[in-house]
């Protein structure tokens, strides 16, 4: 059963990354490509922390001041690389991004103190299901709470217009960049739990596919949506492991039919899944997305 | 009467071509003033100078006697120039009250862990600025549309729309780009009560361009007219309509050399 609790946890760090991105792409409209940096950011500091710091304190405790730091080191490196990139617009900041995530995991790849390209190994392992899903959780009421205030519709109206939203006194520049820190923050968080749950993280886990993926979560589920990015990490994590458990035939062609799966899905329902919407529950008063 | 606006002699360069070439207006509060002038006279690039979009390449631009040229839009704006787009810009997937939530957005009190943590602060201001863009959509008799979303709006609707959100960042000049264009006869002539009404009940200034002479003749107290960049003739909109040089840019040079 360890397999399916590992992929359990899985899919809730790809929302905590889908969602970020979503953050910066579905909903400020910044194409960003360099997500899976952000991650690595936050995974290697997490790691670090945890490895050679060696607290005389109870693990769920590390692991707390582990996400804090991954969250802050990897909105730190996202306003490094936003102030630069965030003054292109379309492809070429996704290629400015693109470049300065290879930059990072080619940072780490040449440090020998955590592993260089052998890996980051013996990581304890104090991330579980709970506190996967604790951050999850988190996230969510987070970003429902800052769409629906202010700040978001701020963030929201540079994907609409920019040039309109800055004539309507939105500091466009500023608002972008928050949008890019938390979400690379929140890059860095999952990161953190990444590490944690493998036990070993090594630079070629935070390759560009990587960042492809994720990107391909959220709009698959549909750009702008939380929810959206929720379902389309799930599916995105299951569906290569799916179609593994389909016999030896479908299993080599795995990759083939996931990616005719992705295109048929592409060209039914271009908007993903979800589109702009969110699903809802009430709850008593108080409503969550 | 109060300045609100002064530009003194600002000149915009592209390259080799002079796309505005010193223009001096001057706006004081409560006035109604317009830029008329042939297609790519310079009206809309004397509007990005103004709200801060182009920097002049020469001049300066004075709000209520503060120099604001180099200042970023959002800044300007803040400081209370608030302006239309000649083709719509508005925040079309959003709802027409988040349109107008958006514009009053700079004025936010409350700081960015309020509205994560959803404090009373919050809650207090939003229910303020609801409460506010539900009253200026009523003024402009948009109450029952606050959920739609902007592009499911009819056409005059969203203009009407985006001259609302301008409103919303409560200016004191106002600029707006062809507000009638693409309107409807009738749908002209309601703009023209509605931008007279604005002006008196909010106490603004307007700047307006237009091609549409009936409005401009009919709502504007003082008219600039502009063409290839060179202010030609300012006045009042009788003055104006008698001006041989305007008459000349319009119609061309032919009828006025054989008189």
């Amino acid at each position: 059963m360890d397999y399916f609790l590992y992929l359990t946890q899985m899919c809730g760090i790809f929302m905590i990354l889908a969602m970020g991105l979503n953050l910066i792409n579905g909903l400020c409209g910044q194409f960003s490509l360099g997500h899976a940096g952000f991650w690595a950011v936050g995974a290697y500091t997490g790691a670090a922390f945890s490895v050679f710091t060696n607290l005389p304190l109870p693990g769920f405790i590390i692991l707390l001041i582990a996400c804090l730091l991954g969250f802050i080191t990897a909105a730190i490196a996202g306003l490094i690389i936003g102030i630069p990139c965030l003054r292109l617009r379309g492809d070429y900041l996704a290629i400015a991004t693109l470049g300065f995530g290879e930059i990072i995991r080619i940072i780490f790849m040449n440090m020998d103190s955590v592993g260089g390209p052998r890996g980051f190994t013996d990581i304890p392992k104090l991330s579980n299901l709970f506190w996967v899903y604790f951050f999850v959780v988190l996230s969510i009421i987070f970003c429902a709470n800052l769409i629906r205030g202010g700040y978001g519709r701020a963030i929201i109206s540079i994907r609409e217009d920019e040039i309109a939203a800055e004539s309507m006194g939105i500091q466009t520049f500023k608002y972008k960049t928050l949008a890019f820190c938390i979400g690379a923050g929140m890059a860095g968080l999952a990161g953190v739990l990444f590490a944690h749950t493998t036990q070993f993280i090594s630079p070629n886990n935070f390759t560009f596919m990587w960042s492809v993926i994720i990107l391909l979560m959220i709009i698959l589920g549909g750009l702008g949506s939380i929810s959206g990015a929720i379902i389309g990490a799930v599916i995105l994590t299951l569906l290569p492991e799916l179609l593994r458990l389909l016999g030896p035939t479908v299993s080599e062609w795995r990759m083939v039919i996931y990616s005719v799966l992705l295109i048929l899905l592409m060209l039914a329902k271009p908007t993903g899944i979800l589109g702009k919407k969110e699903i809802t529950f009430s709850f008593g008063k108080k409503e969550k997305a | 009467m109060s300045q609100v606006l002064k530009t003194d002699a600002i000149t915009m360069q592209f390259g080799g071509l002079t796309a505005v070439d010193s223009l001096s207006l001057e706006i004081n509060q409560n006035d109604l003033i317009g830029i008329i002038g042939p297609n790519g006279a310079g009206k809309t690039t004397a509007f990005n100078m103004i709200t801060g979009h182009y920097l002049p390449t020469k001049g300066n631009v004075f709000l209520n006697n503060e120099k604001i040229n180099g200042v970023r839009p959002a800044v300007i704006t803040q400081k209370g120039i608030a302006r239309t787009f000649q083709n719509i810009r508005l925040f079309k997937d959003l709802t027409v009250l988040d349109n107008i939530r958006i514009a009053a957005h700079s004025r936010c009190e409350y700081g960015f862990f309020d509205s994560i943590f959803r404090t009373k602060k919050f809650k207090d201001y939003e229910r303020k600025i609801e409460e506010e863009a539900i009253s200026l959509l009523s003024i402009f008799k948009m109450q029952g549309y606050s959920d739609h979303l902007a592009k499911n709006l009819p056409y005059g609707m969203q203009r009407r729309l985006e001259i609302a959100r301008a409103m919303a960042t409560k200016p004191s000049l106002l600029l707006l780009d062809e507000p009638a264009a693409g309107m409807n006869p009738n749908e002209t002539i309601e703009l023209t009560k509605l931008i007279r009404w604005i002006r008196d009940e909010f106490k603004l200034a307007i700047l307006l361009i237009e091609h549409d002479m009936r409005l401009v003749m009919e709502v504007c107290e003082k008219i600039y007219v502009l063409d290839y960049g060179k202010t030609i003739a300012v006045g009042t909109p009788s003055e104006i309509q008698n001006n041989p040089k305007v008459i000349e840019a319009y119609l061309g040079s032919e009828g006025v050399e054989n008189e």
